[in-house]
């Protein structure tokens, strides 16, 4: 053991030695022009395309694709056409976002990430370290508060006494013909993340005038239960001793909301049911799911596909063209990607991060798709706006149109 | 009425939790191996019987029994043969990792296959994205009925409690009332005796995976309604499956299945009138894992292996001990020095090098397996959620305002202290019970601990900035990898001095023999929470670096399920040096990055990482193990280039059984030295011999038990040195031995009917016996000392072996027993069996005996006509000094008989 000392002093030394030289190199450029030529602008997306739950955000992919398409069609921004690499698959787990993100900065040296849809995204803060913008559907509460993050419908998660909103609540007011003395239940599940939604929906429905008969996020968080029975009983006495008018599920994961839908229908519910994931052709595919899930009321972001809005005729055929289907992810993709064009030109011929970033410090745009959109008020608030669509015999009707209200505060 | 439907549907819950648990501690008593894919199995089986319906458009009744009732056995099968087998007696470990392999493994097979049938092939299958909701076995459309107000029930809920149910009743009627059942159940009350008694052990296990795999693929089939095809929904539900196998103490496949029902009413019962637990995020769905803990505390005590598969992590011979320091220091040296050099050409926003950081920071983490595991011997599943726990702890005081430094000391005594907690439980309890606690405090963490907002603000989480080494700052990967590098030299410092101090040695002596440690006045629970504490620090600290070089941490970034994967690419790398965990660390960032080029599959990687297991089931001590190993057999082959002389057989002679040149010992040390032995027909031959002298190893050799390592044995002539127990005994050796040769949970009827399968034979004994068959429906287990030797003996007389070893036949009997005991010798030898009589006390056996040996350190070192025993030669032959004198008498038992002195019946005869 003695003799060994010496040689730890010295590899220590030499290790310390070496940090110092190391460290010395200047540097990179950074800040700036990485993925942008005179001709060009890098962009790729992170996007959880598969997941242990099934869930899956990848055809967003498709959708930026279409946009870009068209984009690129009619002569790129300011001379310089979109060279769109494609999306990463997160897989649903922090680690492998990062990983993601970082591959695509550093390795790819993309300009910006878009699109980014992914529940669990791990790479927010070292984007925003890096500078790099982002663009996509935001869900989760790191997109909020962040320069370089940018949702197409805003933020969704803002703090106490910020901005929330009150589409959901002043849509499915309206298509009850208002929401005075009406009642609604909200279901989340048992994890902060989902409790946290029990607060800004319950918010957005109080403030359309509805009386809250209870939320609950008792639900076991990993797994749906194998049997509603406890859960349903309590929804069915909710509204003193009766059922509630209105089921609001912020779940997400088709057999969760499958599964409570179809059980609240056994037990005599009669109510309107409305969440916020279901407007999907595939969670209709399977008989026993379109059995559960008719007559729900799904709230997507953006003006439904079933809209004969020239906005969206358009949308429809730059997403065949590239043969991407029609669910909701393809839309988000869309926007995100058309908001981010805007802001491309916006910016101007001088392209930078930083002048890019600039840009954005002032934004402001209309679009019947998907609504309106304005930074940097949208990085700490929803933009407000959403629409209603029925789910029917295995097809969808539009409920209500997209429509865009006023916040409120939280 | 509101309760009794609760129970009602609660039962029916339970009734999936029942099923897997039942598969769950059948799998387990039968092999030892406590298996983590059980819930994997169950969902790759489900998912074949979702495309076999949904996608091939099969009928229900045929898809449901080929998935379950064909495919699944066969999944047991193949596993079986390919790694349960080989993991059957390695260390608890490589068992625990090798299925958590399988858990990550199994599912991503089966996606992946359904991805290439679609993509490559073009195959008209569902592909598995949400709302591809599967059905289960239930009829389409679901019927509801409602029996009671409040209550309601589906036809699915009631195919699901009606099929777990019948399972459960064909699963006990075939283990208690089939032969199959019964050659199961022997072997898990004792393999080796299993064994002796004709039961192929290898056999059964394989019939019992097959078994328990069919129960897995049906419990799957029946959840897959209610959970979609998940394969995490699977995973939490062979966890909570676990508490009620955890309740059958792992043995009692009725009280597992009662728990498991009793749990799902349970739940019920939380989720309809636990309101306050409202108010705890996370409460409700921890249920079954605070519920797993619980039981493991209280039941945790009573835990023991099942019999035949004790499987002690043994540390690996070192190959590399034989050279020098500089020598083995030199690969890590030239390897350290090549990164450093590399480092320094790259830039610091490199992509690689920042790979190459985040390996690093794994391995730092990684380093605490090699204290807790490594060292301690313990497997802790809980290390991702201190890693997660001390990140948290650090942002949180960072973000009050505290400095870097002092956050991070704070993350790390954070860990520090959960380590401590959990050692608690350690103290008492061992092997995969600690594994499961860890588990289940792993879960409660991220289901209950991590939920709550102060602790983890959210879903937001903490941000953790760069922070600054004074010269440069940790945004430049260069610093990272420079900084982490000397980290895990500390640490590597750290454990070297752990390993050659006396508190070190106390940790090894603790954890290689805990009773004789505590004999020796070393204190096991101080050796196990210093451990604990130290490896929940590293990864702490590691935790803390993680997080401060993503910039972030949030409650989700580091799950529990987390942890299981760290310690399978450990434990996959070796487990017992730091350079497996800088592997570990290193492989798991940058293969994914590798396997990019190959392929855009995301399961690939995980099948892959299954495939570890398998390797693991034939190297356990992993891949540093194994090319140290590689390296000493390469220069043991040149060594050995020139073949060892083999030394002459002995010259053939008569009788049964014939021992020639028989070599043999347990690992280094070598019992037998050479040992030649004839039993004749209708002869009793004793061998006497001093405690230690080798006879019981001898009768080891004899029956199969131990392969000889030069020599051979011989039965009526032929070689069966190569034979396994069960085929020595199907070819008549009978071995009763040492201590009681029964079957103690088997009743008396059961014992008997391993070796007289048929009812008259069995009459018979309990005509000879009466005392026994009053006591036919009595567990072995409750005879007295006696009237266990005389089971273990009495299938003998009815159906008499050709040959009958007994290993001290008369040890701790009444002499009125023993001379019974003897009687049945006598009567035996008169009708013509070859008997090996082994004692350690020679006054009864000497009376019965034709034919004495004496053993002493390994040799037969004089043998002869029992006339030709006297006090004198006794005396000499116990204290060793026969072999002066006696080598002329010892050479005619060896080469064919009874000396000069022809046994009573002259069966024997001379050359």
């Amino acid at each position: 053991m003695t003799t060994s000392t010496p040689f730890r002093v010295l590899a220590l030394g030499l290790t310390a030695a070496l940090a110092a030289s190391c460290a010395t190199g200047k540097g990179a450029a950074g800040g700036g022009s990485a993925g942008v030529t005179a001709s060009s602008i890098k962009v790729g997306g992170v996007l959880t395309v598969t997941s242990p739950t099934g869930y899956s955000t990848g055809g967003a992919e498709l959708g930026a694709k279409a946009r870009f398409a068209r984009a690129n069609a009619e002569g790129g921004v300011h001379g310089r056409r979109i060279d769109f690499v494609g999306a990463e698959d997160d897989g649903m787990s922090p680690d492998k976002g990062a990983a993601a993100a970082r591959k695509l900065v550093q390795k790819e040296k993309v300009f910006a990430l878009l699109p980014v849809s992914a529940p669990q995204f791990g790479g927010a803060e070292f984007l925003e370290q890096q500078k790099v913008p982002w663009f996509g559907w935001a869900t989760g509460p790191f997109w909020c508060g962040k320069a370089t993050a940018f949702g197409f419908n805003g933020c969704l998660a803002p703090k106490p006494g910020q901005q929330t909103q009150t589409w959901w609540g002043n849509q499915v007011a309206a298509q009850l013909g208002g929401g005075k003395g009406k009642t609604a239940w909200i279901q989340a599940t048992d994890s902060t993340a989902s409790k946290y939604g029990l607060t800004t929906i319950g918010r957005s429905f109080t403030a359309a005038g509805f009386t809250l008969a209870g939320t609950s996020a008792a639900l076991p968080a990993q797994a749906p239960p194998q049997d509603w029975s406890p859960y349903v009983n309590k929804i069915m006495k909710s509204a003193g001793g009766k059922a509630p008018d209105v089921l609001v599920s912020v779940m997400a994961g088709g057999k969760f909301n499958s599964g409570l839908y179809a059980a609240l229908k056994q037990a005599g519910f009669t109510g309107l049911i409305t969440d916020a994931t279901s407007y999907d052709p595939k969670a209709v595919a399977d008989p026993q799911a379109r059995k559960a899930l008719d007559g729900v009321y799904a709230a997507p972001q953006f003006e439904p596909y079933e809209s004969d809005l020239p906005e969206i005729a358009q949308m429809k055929t730059d997403l065949q063209k590239v043969g991407a289907s029609l669910d909701q992810h393809a839309a988000t993709g869309y926007w995100s990607a058309d908001v981010f064009l805007k802001m491309l030109e916006k910016t101007g011929k001088d392209l930078t991060r930083d002048s890019f970033l600039k840009a954005a410090d002032a934004f402001s745009y209309e679009n019947k798709g998907f609504g309106r959109i304005s930074y940097p008020a949208a990085k700490t608030a929803s933009n407000g706006c959403g629409a209603l669509v029925r789910l029917q015999n295995g097809g969808f009707t539009v409920a209500q149109h997209l429509k865009c209200f006023d916040n409120t505060t939280l | 009425m509101e309760l009794l439907g609760y129970v009602l549907s609660g039962l029916v819950t339970g009734a999936i939790f029942a099923l897997l648990a039942a598969g769950l501690t059948l799998s387990y008593s039968a092999t030892g191996v406590f298996n983590f894919a059980h819930g994997a199995i169950g969902f790759l089986v489900a998912l074949v019987f979702f495309e076999l319906t949904a996608g091939a458009g099969w009928p229900v009744w045929l898809a449901g029994p080929v998935a379950a009732g064909v495919l699944a056995p066969l999944l047991g099968y193949a596993l079986h043969r390919l790694m349960f087998r080989g993991l059957a007696r390695s260390g608890e470990t490589a068992q625990i990792v090798a299925t958590i392999g399988l858990t990550i493994a199994l599912p991503a097979l089966g996606l992946w296959t359904v991805d290439v049938l679609v993509e490559t092939f073009g195959a008209d299958l569902p592909k598995v994205t949400e709302g591809a909701a599967a059905r289960g076995l239930g009829p389409r459309p679901v019927h509801t009925w409602h029996p009671l107000s409040g209550v309601t029930l589906d036809s699915d809920q009631v195919t699901t409690f009606v099929l777990a149910v019948l399972a459960a009743a064909a699963l006990w009627a075939l283990l208690r009332h089939t032969p199959l059942g019964l050659r199961m159940r022997a072997t898990v009350d004792g393999r080796d005796l299993a064994c002796l008694r004709g039961v192929d052990a290898d056999a059964a296990s394989a019939q019992a995976w097959m078994l328990s795999a069919a129960l897995a693929g049906l419990a799957g089939v029946l959840a897959v309604p209610a959970l979609g095809l998940d394969a995490n929904a699977f995973t939490v539900l062979l966890f909570a499956s676990a508490t009620a196998a955890v309740f059958g103490r792992l043995r009692s496949i009725p009280v597992s299945f009662a728990a498991g029902l009793a749990l799902g009413v349970v739940q019920n019962l939380v989720a309809g009138y636990a309101d306050f637990a409202e108010k705890v995020t996370g409460f409700r769905t921890a249920v079954p894992a605070i519920l797993l803990f619980g039981g493991l505390l209280v039941l945790g005590r009573a835990r023991g292996r099942a019999a035949g598969s004790i499987a002690e992590d043994a540390p690996p011979p070192d190959h590399l001990a034989g050279l020098p320091r500089w020598r083995r220091a030199l690969p890590w040296g030239v390897a350290l020095a090549a990164l450093l050099a590399w480092t320094c050409t790259r830039g610091p926003d490199d992509y690689w090098a920042g790979l190459v950081a985040q390996g690093l920071v794994l391995a730092l983490v990684f380093c605490s397996f090699v204290v807790v595991t490594g060292l301690g011997g313990m497997v802790n599943l809980a290390q991702a959620t201190f890693a997660a726990l001390a990140a948290l702890a650090a942002g949180l005081a960072f973000s009050k305002g505290l400095p870097f430094p002092l956050a991070l000391l704070i993350g790390v005594l954070a860990a520090v202290a959960a380590g401590v907690l959990v050692a608690l439980p350690a103290l008492r309890l061992g092997g995969r019970v600690l594994a499961l606690a860890t588990l289940a405090l792993a879960l409660l963490a991220d289901q209950v601990l991590f939920q709550i907002d102060a602790f983890s603000n959210g879903t937001v989480g903490w941000k953790l900035p760069a922070f600054s080494l004074g010269f440069a700052d940790t945004t430049d990967a260069r610093v990272r990898i420079v900084l982490l590098l000397a980290l895990i030299g500390l640490v590597a410092l750290l454990v070297r001095n752990l390993e050659r101090s006396a508190s070190g040695r106390a940790v090894l002596a603790v954890r290689s023999a805990p009773a004789a440690a505590q004999a020796a006045g070393i204190s096991a629970t101080r050796a196990k929470i210093t451990l604990f504490a130290l490896a929940s620090g590293i990864a702490g600290l590691g935790g803390v670096l993680y997080a401060t070089f993503n910039g972030q941490i949030t409650a989700t970034d580091l799950p529990a399920l987390t942890g299981f994967v760290w310690l399978a690419v450990v434990v996959l790398q070796g487990v017992r040096r730091i350079g497996g965990a800088v592997l570990g660390g290193l492989v798991m960032a940058l293969f994914p990055e590798v396997l990019g080029y190959v392929t855009d599959s995301q399961y690939v990687g995980m099948i892959l990482f299954g495939l570890g297991g398998m390797v693991l089931a034939r190297h356990p001590d992993g891949v540093l193990a194994q090319f140290a190993g590689l390296r000493h057999h390469l220069q043991h082959r040149r060594r050995r280039a020139r073949p060892e002389p083999i030394a002459p057989a002995a010259e053939a002679g008569e009788g049964v059984l014939r021992l020639e040149g028989v070599v043999a010992g347990y690992g280094d040390a070598t019992v037998l030295r050479g040992v030649d032995l004839a039993v004749p027909a209708g002869t009793v031959v004793a061998l006497l011999g001093a405690n230690g002298a080798g006879k019981s190893t001898a009768c080891a050799v004899a029956a199969g038990v131990l392969r000889p390592a030069a020599g051979r044995v011989l039965l009526d002539g032929a070689d069966v040195t190569a034979l396994p127990p069960h085929r020595r005994a199907r070819d008549g050796l009978y071995l009763a031995p040492e201590g009681r040769g029964v079957f103690p949970a088997l009743t008396v009827e059961e014992n008997l009917t391993l070796w007289l399968p048929s009812a008259a034979d069995r009459a018979q004994v309990y005509r000879r016996l009466p005392r026994l068959a009053e006591r036919r429906a009595v567990a072995a287990g409750a005879l007295s000392g006696g009237e266990q030797q005389i089971l273990a003996l009495a299938p003998a007389l009815v159906r008499p072996p050709r040959v009958l070893i007994a290993d001290e036949p008369s040890l701790g009997l009444a002499p009125r027993v023993v001379a019974q005991v003897f009687e049945l010798f006598g009567e035996l030898r008169d009708r013509g069996v070859a008997l090996l009589v082994v004692e350690e006390k020679a006054s009864e056996v000497l009376a019965l005996a034709d034919t004495v040996a004496f053993m002493s350190l390994g040799r037969i070192t004089w043998s002869g006509a029992r006339a030709e025993v006297d006090q004198d030669t006794l005396t000499s032959a116990y204290l060793g000094l026969a072999d002066k004198g006696a080598d002329r008498r010892s050479r005619p038992l060896a080469t064919g008989g009874a000396g000069g002195h022809p046994p009573a019946n002259d069966r024997s005869g001379d050359r």
